[in-house]
């Protein structure tokens, strides 16, 4: 089954009488569980899919659907829902609420679902257990390194048990040990849960890891990877 | 509930900024402060004012003839109370009244060999309770006896500009009821200093029988000066002296252009009570625009994360409650402190500044009031409106676009 579609979904970006078509009828389907990565020179549209499959942006034309629900009708608030159902983020800076500690950064979006105190504190110790980090639950991102930052936002972006984590650019601000310690922790947590990992990215190391390869040019995909 | 993680981020992100927070919070608290200093300031001396006024020189109530007017100080006959003792008696029968007083106002003019002065002359019966401030004030020399001939006493701020002692003789003459003019020598027995300067600087009082031959008034007066035990007996004892041919005038009659006066200065003051608030409210929402400025980012985070609008919103308003309670509190209770300590010491205004006032009975040393209603409706104003003026930031904030944001570094 499909967690997200894309159909003929195409994004033109107006800077003053500029227009930059980021995406160019573009479709595309990830399916439970896939491990893949869309690949291609800086430009070539990667992250304007992201967010397209994130619900973070819309398109100016075409349909998107997570898990079969059409994004495009749906309010600000209901979009906001979806995200916060179904999607995790992970981003190449280390996109953590600086006052939280590791733990409460983990438990946010927990809180945000309406999750009970008990499950709340199960789940967020066993995520951070998970990425290695359970002696660092208390520590604040600013007393972390770079690789602990991106793993307490690997454990984030599981949180919510979502079918889809969106991982743009993930170790582009990591070095090689930190990036492979990264991608292997993303790899079992796609076999352990079943969610569906789709990386924005040019860095070889991830591509390594992925199943399944896309390749786009220009805002349109050249090789979708099957 | 994520409502108590909410508090807990708005807490934490101003801790964050600790000095900006201070500095925010110092300027709130300044502005209470200001407020409560204001308001105590002028319910002090409104209210001491008026108290002093009462107590000085209009009593509770006045009984005067019906075509007195008390700017031409008349010595006519028609226009004074004829048997004033028999009418005074009569008054200090009801059992409200604390004490009556028959009193004679003239105008003068007190010359020295080398200067002359325009005064007001106040005939007075010198046992009466009313006129005890005068007695108390005593500065130099004595008071006076009902028998005292030739003998007056002067204010003491009059006496020291005019360079005229105890025991000097001095000129007066004043204006008769048959429309002549007279004059005399006195002797000056005692120095007054009611501790109300615009009071002291043109007063000379002399026995109200001296005064009644001296104008050629007969028994007659220029008025009853009435005080009561209790202020709120005003209208009913006001009520029980009603007659034909005099009329009751009761304090807020008599003080009216005062109070007129308040009521306009309550005006004035409400619009800096509106500034002072409006300024610190402009302050936090612009520290706050800042804030989520710099945190665009984080916004775009928590919005990625699924957090709604409305939520971001919250945040933002926790931030400006907690800044404006904590500053607000801290304010009060400075305020109230200062308040509280310069109602016991006073604040020293000097003679000048309160003879300046005409119309007043502003003493030298000024009395803050603390009003800890009109300082919790003050704290509760500022509070709101702090709030309300930082749903600009907060609208804002929440109305980030996720994309937008998260691309802001």
């Amino acid at each position: 089954m499909s967690v997200i579609e894309l159909e003929n979904v195409t994004k033109i970006y107006k800077l003053g009488e500029v227009e930059t078509r980021a995406l160019d009828n573009v479709s595309l389907t990830i399916d439970e569980g896939e491990f893949a990565a869309i690949v291609g020179p800086s430009g070539s549209g990667k992250t304007t899919m992201l967010q397209m499959m994130g619900c973070l942006d819309k398109p100016n034309s075409g349909v998107v659907k997570v898990n079969g629900h059409s994004v495009g009708q749906l309010s600000a608030n209901r979009q906001a829902d979806l995200r916060r159902e179904e999607i995790g983020f992970i981003f190449q800076f280390f996109a953590l609420v600086p006052v939280l500690s590791a733990y409460e950064n983990v438990e946010l979006p927990l809180l945000l679902n309406g999750i009970a105190a008990d499950e709340r504190k199960r789940r967020a110790r066993s995520l951070l257990d998970a990425v290695g980090l359970a002696d660092r639950i208390h520590h604040r991102p600013d007393q972390l390194s770079g690789g602990q930052q991106q793993r307490v936002a690997i454990a984030r972006a599981l949180a919510t048990q979502p079918s889809l984590v969106l991982a743009d650019e993930p170790t582009a601000n990591l070095d090689t040990a930190n990036g492979q310690q990264a991608m292997e922790i993303m790899q079992r947590l796609n076999q352990e849960t079943g969610t569906a990992f789709v990386f924005a990215t040019h860095d070889d190391q991830v591509i390594s890891f992925a199943r399944r390869v896309i390749k786009m040019r220009d805002g349109r995909i050249v090789d979708n990877g099957r | 509930m994520a409502l108590t993680k909410f508090w807990v981020i708005a807490y934490r992100d101003l801790v964050r900024n600790r000095r900006r927070t201070v500095l925010t919070l110092l300027a709130v608290a300044l502005g209470m402060m200001v407020l409560i200093l204001m308001s105590g300031m002028f319910t002090g001396v409104t209210q001491g004012a008026l108290r002093e006024n009462i107590r000085l020189n209009t009593g509770h109530l006045q009984l005067r003839a019906e075509s007195y007017e008390v700017e031409k100080l008349s010595l006519l006959a028609k226009d004074l109370l004829p048997d004033s003792q028999t009418l005074a008696a009569q008054v200090q029968t009801l059992p409200q009244v604390e004490s009556v007083a028959p009193v004679l106002w003239m105008s003068g003019i007190l010359s020295t060999s080398r200067e002359s002065s325009g005064v007001q002359v106040t005939g007075v019966d010198v046992t009466a309770v009313f006129h005890a401030p005068i007695r108390d004030g005593i500065v130099g020399g004595s008071y006076l006896t009902p028998d005292s001939r030739g003998q007056i006493l002067l204010g003491s701020n009059l006496a020291e500009e005019m360079g005229i002692g105890v025991g000097q003789r001095i000129s007066l003459a004043v204006g008769t009821s048959d429309g002549g003019l007279d004059e005399g020598i006195f002797t000056v027995a005692g120095l007054f200093d009611t501790g109300i300067p615009s009071y002291d600087q043109n007063t000379v009082v002399m026995p109200l029988a001296q005064a009644q031959t001296f104008a050629r008034t007969g028994e007659r007066a220029s008025t009853l000066i009435v005080t009561l035990k209790n202020q709120e007996d005003t209208d009913s004892v006001a009520a029980a002296l009603q007659q034909p041919g005099i009329k009751v005038l009761p304090w807020q009659e008599l003080n009216g252009l005062f109070l007129e006066l308040m009521q306009t200065g309550l005006g004035f003051y409400y619009m800096i009570y509106t500034i002072v608030i409006l300024v610190v409210a402009v302050l936090i929402a612009n520290t706050l625009l800042m804030s989520v400025f710099e945190r665009t980012r984080e916004m775009g985070i928590l919005a990625a994360l699924g957090m709604k609008g409305r939520q971001i919103m919250v945040m933002v308003l926790f931030e400006a409650m907690i800044l404006a309670l904590l500053g607000t509190a801290v304010g009060f209770i400075f305020g109230s402190s200062v308040v509280s300590y310069l109602a016991k010491i006073g604040i020293d205004i000097g003679n000048g500044a309160a003879a300046a006032v005409e119309g007043m009975a502003l003493g030298n040393k000024m009395y803050p009031v603390f009003a800890p209603g009109q300082a919790l409706v003050l704290a509760l104003f500022l509070f709101a409106i702090v709030t309300l003026v930082s749903l600009y930031p907060a609208r804002f904030a929440a109305k980030l676009e996720p994309v937008q944001a998260l691309h802001t570094l």
